[in-house]
């Protein structure tokens, strides 16, 4: 690798990651906030992300099997942020549905008798 | 509904540091072959003896140490039990003076002075001897290791550290041992100017 | 209040002074690369940087320890078992640290033989106490191991919660004796070393931070039990699935086979994702209360700890945790960016969200604000900031200049090290320490003036 090939793939890698991260933030605050701005931003910050990975691909020296993580790390990015908040999400309805909430001072659940 | 309940993840949680800790076990016993002197990785201590260059090998497309002819340090072939303890003693000047708190070895440690990996093979040494009045590198080397600050540099010197003769040798034998040691290519390019882009 | 939770707060004062002199050190390890005859022939820069990082790694397990001596009583409803040898040993503790501190900066080495070993100084990195205080550090983990077991065992009960630090705490306890070996091959040295080093910060320290989160998220938030614990087990599940073999990243270049490059880079390429998760939970949390809870700063350090993480260890790790990329950047000042800004975000964060939490109720406090911590919260992730961003430069400069050009001999060192570049990001490097340590100041400012004028803060919550 050349010395700017070096610096590319290392702005390159990290970009990519910090795209991801704040796809993942914006699609937490969009369905916070259920604002279409929010869900607009994460939607561009997602598609700059996958050109980050379009970049890496097509611009850094890296071998094919890792640009096929590279690929298989977007759609994984893609999906966490859904998934995580859906599960939220149902855990607390769940939580709220049953009644279940106690404080956190005297509530030493019971998980194994000893 | 099995998503709600802790007793699921917590399932999860424990097959999956299983099946990692197990794949980590297996190769870790695989490495210490490896790594061991006389493993695929790592020369016996017995390297000392020998010349020791590296050079790029076009299979693995990395420079890797080539180890040919006798090169004794000092001027005289050890044994395998000399040169382990002298090379053990090495260590014990290393880690009783913290250098690995000033350099780094294959790239750990900290970066306030150079790293020693290849250092046995470092250019350098040829003025090193001219300056020190040295016959051969290693001499070179011990007389530095001796008295660091009287053979300063550059802006940035090596404090006296009160190594003895004996413990400098057993130094200058450990740092042409590490130089042996197959490292996958790090430090790349090493002692080479980038000609290719 | 229980016996256990007055040591909690004894430990935070002690973690509190030693972030103070980890602080000082650094400063003056950032000052040596500035002027490379500062106290030339009295302090070497080894000594100094010892203390920063031993330091570091000390303040955060007394932080560790402090949180669980304060969560435990309540968690389990009763005084934990061996508090009385916990309570001396803090002291011992304490003043072994003095001790080894005292001898690295008058006696700094010893000869090559076992006794340096045993008296001065083990010189390998993170682990340089000698054997003597490695004892004690063992004695004081077995001790407070057996404060959380033993206490179950008296109860018999435990929670999910404590039963995952609990099994967190076996192998913490056991991967410390890799600290005692001398191993004359430096191959085998870092390859245990790196069992010890990674499989602590990237493993057993991320679950006992996770099941520090998730008893402070039920006192901070209300959350409910059930929730935290189904989400500690996926965050461990996922942590340590990925951490695990995540070790291979350290194994590149240390002599081992070069099936590490592919294992290792693959799973810690991983590793982001589980951090990314955090990061939609902890705005999920922040949702939940609006920003604003009973207490402001202990919300904001937790939200600075999840962005931290993901930052720190996930963006400024993914730059160079590929080989490709590693093989140049490895052992140059673009690990110390990322080192830093890590180990702030993953724990520092945290463990300060904690302090406040705790004096919360120590001082009797039904809301906390003020203008104090809002002022060391900025500077201290200002100058962090601005540090991991200067050294992020001079990183690129020593990888650019010394590995992929000059080839990593001498004389490639010293040009990376001369280089324009190198040099302003050291210098912002060493100004935005500053910050951050003036930062440090005002935080224990607040920390010993908090809740004691309470008009003030009574006359805040008011207006909010």
């Amino acid at each position: 690798m050349t010395e700017f090939g070096l610096l590319q793939t290392g702005l390159l890698l990290g970009l990519y990651v910090l795209l991801a991260g704040t796809w993942g933030l914006l699609y937490a605050v969009a369905r916070l906030w259920s604002t279409a701005i929010f869900r607009g931003a994460a939607a561009v910050v997602y598609g700059l992300h996958g050109l980050t990975a379009l970049a890496i691909i097509v611009r850094t020296p890296l071998g094919m099997g890792w640009k096929c993580l590279i690929v298989a790390s977007s759609l994984a990015f893609l999906v966490v942020p859904p998934i995580a908040w859906r599960f939220l999400q149902h855990i607390h309805e769940n939580e709220s549905l049953e009644h279940d909430r106690k404080s956190s001072q005297h509530s030493g659940r019971v998980v194994a008798r000893l | 509904m099995h998503f709600n309940d802790p007793a699921f993840w917590r399932a999860g949680a424990i097959s999956t540091i299983v099946v990692m800790s197990v794949v980590l076990i297996m190769l870790t016993i695989d490495s210490l072959a490896a790594i061991s002197p006389g493993g695929s990785h790592v020369p016996p201590y017995t390297v000392i003896n020998q010349h020791i260059e590296y050079k790029f090998v076009a299979e693995r497309g990395i420079e890797v140490p080539v180890i040919d002819g006798d090169q004794p340090l000092f001027g005289k072939a050890l044994d395998a039990d000399t040169a382990t303890a002298l090379i053990g003693q090495g260590k014990m000047v290393i880690q009783s003076r913290a250098c690995i708190d000033c350099h780094t070895f294959f790239g750990n440690g900290a970066y306030y002075a150079p790293d020693l990996t290849k250092a046995w093979l470092d250019p350098a040494w040829e003025g090193w001897q001219a300056i020190t009045g040295a016959d051969t590198r290693e001499g070179a080397m011990v007389k530095f290791l001796m008295d660091p600050e009287q053979y300063r540099t550059w802006t940035r010197t090596m404090p006296n550290l009160a190594i003895t003769e004996a413990e400098a040798r057993a130094t200058v034998a450990y740092l042409k041992w590490v130089a042996a040691v197959d490292t996958n290519g790090f430090p790349p390019n090493f002692a080479r100017i980038q000609t290719n882009p | 209040m229980y016996r256990s939770q007055h040591l909690a707060v004894k430990y935070f004062a002690a973690a509190i002074t030693l972030f103070g002199v980890m602080t000082l050190t650094g400063l003056m390890s950032a000052y040596y690369y500035l002027n490379p005859e500062f106290l030339f022939g009295i302090l070497p820069f080894n000594i100094a940087k010892i203390l920063h990082i031993d330091t570091m790694v000390i303040w955060l397990l007394m932080g560790f320890i402090a949180s669980i001596y304060w969560f435990l009583p309540e968690e389990l409803g009763r005084e934990p078992a061996g508090i009385r040898a916990a309570e001396i040993l803090f002291y011992v503790f304490c003043t072994a640290v003095a001790v080894v501190a005292v001898v690295f900066v008058f006696v700094q080495y010893g000869g090559s033989n076992e006794t340096a070993l045993w008296f001065i100084n083990q010189g390998r990195k993170y682990v340089e106490a000698p054997r003597w205080a490695a004892i004690g550090i063992v004695v004081v983990m077995v001790v407070f191991a057996y404060n959380v077991i033993g206490t179950t065992l008296a109860a018999r009960k435990t929670t999910g919660i404590i039963t995952v630090l609990m099994v967190d705490l076996v192998p913490l306890v056991v991967l410390y004796l890799i600290a005692f070996p001398a191993l004359s091959n430096m191959s085998e040295d870092l390859f245990w070393w790196w069992w010890l080093v990674h499989l602590w910060v990237e493993a057993t320290w991320e679950v006992l931070i996770g099941c520090i989160m998730a008893l402070a998220l039920m006192q901070l938030l209300g959350t409910s039990r059930r929730i935290v614990e189904a989400w500690l087990y996926i965050e461990v599940a996922l942590v340590l699935g990925t951490g695990i073999l995540g070790l291979g990243h350290h194994y590149f270049w240390i002599g081992t086979p070069d099936y590490w490059l592919t294992i290792g880079g693959f799973f810690s390429a991983l590793e982001p994702l589980p951090l990314l998760g955090m990061v939609v939970h902890a705005v999920y949390d922040a949702g939940a209360k609006h920003m604003r809870a009973t207490n402001r700063p202990a919300l904001y350090w937790m939200m600075a700890e999840a962005f931290g993480n993901f930052i720190g260890g996930g963006v400024w790790g993914f730059m160079i945790t590929l080989p490709q990329v590693n093989l140049y950047a490895h052992g140059t000042q673009w690990t110390v960016s990322h080192g830093h800004f890590a180990f702030w975000g993953a724990y520092a964060c945290g463990i300060i969200a904690v302090i406040y939490l705790v004096l919360q109720k120590t001082r009797n406090l039904t809301y906390v604000d003020g203008l104090l911590w809002r002022w060391s919260f900025a500077a201290l992730n200002v100058g962090l900031l601005g540090m991991i961003g200067a050294l992020l430069v001079s990183g690129f400069a020593q990888a650019f200049v010394e590995r992929a050009i000059g080839g990593s001999t001498l004389q490639a060192f010293i040009a990376g090290q001369e280089n324009a570049w190198f040099i302003e990001g050291m210098v912002f490097r060493f100004l935005l320490g500053i910050v951050f340590a003036a930062g440090y100041v005002v935080l224990v400012w607040d920390l010993l003036a908090l809740g004691r004028r309470v008009p003030a803060v009574a006359a805040t919550s008011a207006a909010e």
